[in-house]
């Protein structure tokens, strides 16, 4: 396996940035159900952009999306969609000031990071810098997911590496937590969050959550 | 990097505010630059417009 430390992902997406970013064009329908419908909001965050096609959404809800990622390579290719302000970070420790954010999205990243404590603190920081009425929408990679043999009902996920082959062929690995719902249910308990939806779809474990002290 | 972002962005490690140094500017972008922790003093560096906010251990490649 390959080694499973935050930087090492970090440099994966840098390694794959461009390549990666070409096949994956579409945004996800669950996200672009959470935001039908939306009011227009000042400020928004998307938290893991990559290519930030789903920064394009909330860009068309929001004054300002910021566009955060670790990987300066991906943020490059979110800069040619011309969605912005970006801004490289780490999702477990976020730059951002506290209540600064109206709506956010978290799609397929927080299962990058290897530890549990990096994902609790993750959604913790989520959590942290959404305004009192603020939303975020928040998906990991479910073992519901046709690939894996494991049953959806398993308490555990599991860690495993899922190769990127670059076009010159060389193959990448990369780093996945794969949750299980119910481990996904039992980390959003865990973090300072309120869980305001929480649904399993498309292979995916997906949550709305909002700030912990709201009352 | 625009100014205004400023008003949203905190050091990662004890979300202190940054001070902004600019060394480059293209119309009113901040290009160049150094945003240093009010708190703690790590220093994060703005490049190509980008702010870069990634913590110390996470800023280098292996």
């Amino acid at each position: 396996m390959a080694d499973p430390s935050r930087r090492s992902v970090r440099a994966t997406y840098d390694r794959i940035g461009t390549h990666f970013a070409k096949t994956r064009a579409h945004p996800w329908p669950a996200v672009e159900a959470f935001l039908a419908d939306r009011d227009p909001v000042e400020r928004a965050l998307d938290a893991g952009c990559g290519n930030g096609r789903h920064a394009e959404l909330l860009a068309g809800i929001a004054d300002t999306t910021i566009c955060l990622d670790a990987s300066l390579a991906m943020l490059a290719t979110a800069a040619e969609r011309g969605v912005g302000p970006l801004v490289a970070g780490d999702i477990a420790r976020l730059p951002l000031g506290a209540g600064t954010i109206d709506l956010a999205v978290s799609i397929a990243t927080v299962h990058h990071l290897p530890e549990r404590s990096g994902r609790i603190a993750a959604l913790d920081d989520l959590a942290r810098v959404l305004a009192p009425e603020g939303r975020a929408l928040v998906s990991v990679w479910s073992t519901a997911h046709d690939r894996f043999d494991a049953s959806a009902d398993d308490q555990s996920g599991m860690d495993t590496t899922v190769d990127w082959t670059l076009p010159d062929d060389t193959v990448v690995e990369r780093f996945y937590h794969v949750y299980s719902p119910r481990e996904f249910d039992r980390d959003l308990a865990d973090a300072a969050v309120r869980v305001l939806d929480r649904f399993d779809e498309a292979g995916n474990c997906w949550a709305v959550i909002g700030p912990s002290d709201e009352s | 990097m625009d100014e205004d972002l400023m008003d949203v962005i905190v050091c990662p490690l004890d979300k202190s505010e940054l001070e902004l140094s600019v060394e480059a500017r293209e119309d009113d972008e901040i290009v160049d630059g150094t945003l240093t922790c009010t708190e703690c003093g790590e220093t994060y560096p703005i490049e190509e417009g980008i702010p870069n906010l990634l913590p110390p251990d996470m800023r280098d490649a292996e």
